[in-house]
């Protein structure tokens, strides 16, 4: 993922309305008609947040003129997730190996009663 | 790894890694600043880390490859900006054309806790709901989870 890439998703999510258009449609597709209901906003305002999540591949929408159903597209999401997961994880590890490595270079005898968190 | 705060002003757009090392802080700060030790452990289970250049002071460069436990080359680009010793240390993921393009700001703290020593690690999020929001997604969110993880099968084999 690229910088540009990651940016612009979370571009899209820094707000409160799209994230609550995308979890409503977490739960299947819906008109833009639908979307709005919850919200105290005009249809063009609605339009225009599903134009930025559109742009940020975060929904695509039907091809069918007057409705246009709206999808969730959860890649990058996903994307966004793995990104948080490969630094979770890569924490994690070095620690381990850390903790390891300090332990051989003291060269300490009894390994119990180390601390982790 | 938790979402913890900081006292400073931008504990909403980070996360936070922190653990307790048995060791005393020189020696754990020096792990993190001698290009030598930092190759013993940096990275994954599986990696190692080939240091092309280290310039350990503030607006050194590290410039380094990791080697994938698969075989994949991730090659890296770190630029040091702050050096305290044996407190604090702040550098920043500055790629280039070579690099991984991720770019952001790592804070590390080194303090001591009872002989030992703790390290806390701060990465720093382009914005802050856009940090809530993943991190809610790993909870509270249970249906864009499940949609989510359908989704994300490739993950496992990418990270």
């Amino acid at each position: 993922m690229t910088p540009d890439h990651l940016s612009t998703t979370f571009a899209a999510l820094a707000d409160p309305t799209r994230r609550a258009i995308l979890a409503r449609l977490s739960s299947g597709e819906a008109s833009v008609t639908d979307l709005a209901a919850p919200f105290d906003m005009s249809l063009p305002a609605i339009s225009k947040h599903l134009k930025v999540l559109e742009r940020a591949g975060l929904i695509t929408r039907g091809r069918e003129a007057q409705k246009r159903p709206c999808r969730l597209e959860a890649k990058p999401l996903r994307e966004i997730a793995d990104w948080i997961e490969h630094y979770r994880r890569f924490w994690q590890e070095s620690f381990d190996r850390l903790d390891e490595y300090l332990y051989e270079l003291q060269g300490k005898e009894k390994r119990h009663g180390r601390r982790r968190k | 790894m938790a979402a913890e705060g900081s006292e400073a002003g931008t504990a909403d757009r980070e996360i936070v890694a922190t653990r307790v090392f048995d060791a005393p802080r020189e020696l754990v700060f020096k792990m993190w600043t001698d290009p030598e030790h930092i190759v013993q452990w940096w990275g994954p289970k599986g990696f190692t880390t080939t240091t092309y250049a280290a310039d350990v002071r503030p607006g050194g460069v590290w410039r380094f490859v990791m080697h994938g436990p698969d075989g994949t080359d991730y090659q890296n680009r770190i630029v040091f900006l702050e050096i305290v010793e044996p407190e604090r240390l702040v550098y920043k993921h500055d790629p280039d054309k070579e690099t991984e393009p991720v770019s952001f700001e790592v804070t590390v703290t080194f303090a001591e806790e009872g002989g030992k020593t703790r390290i806390t690690v701060r990465m720093l999020f382009p914005s802050a709901t856009a940090r809530d929001y993943v991190i809610k997604t790993y909870g509270a969110e249970e249906g864009l989870q499940q949609t989510l993880d359908r989704l994300g099968e490739y993950v496992q084999t990418k990270a």
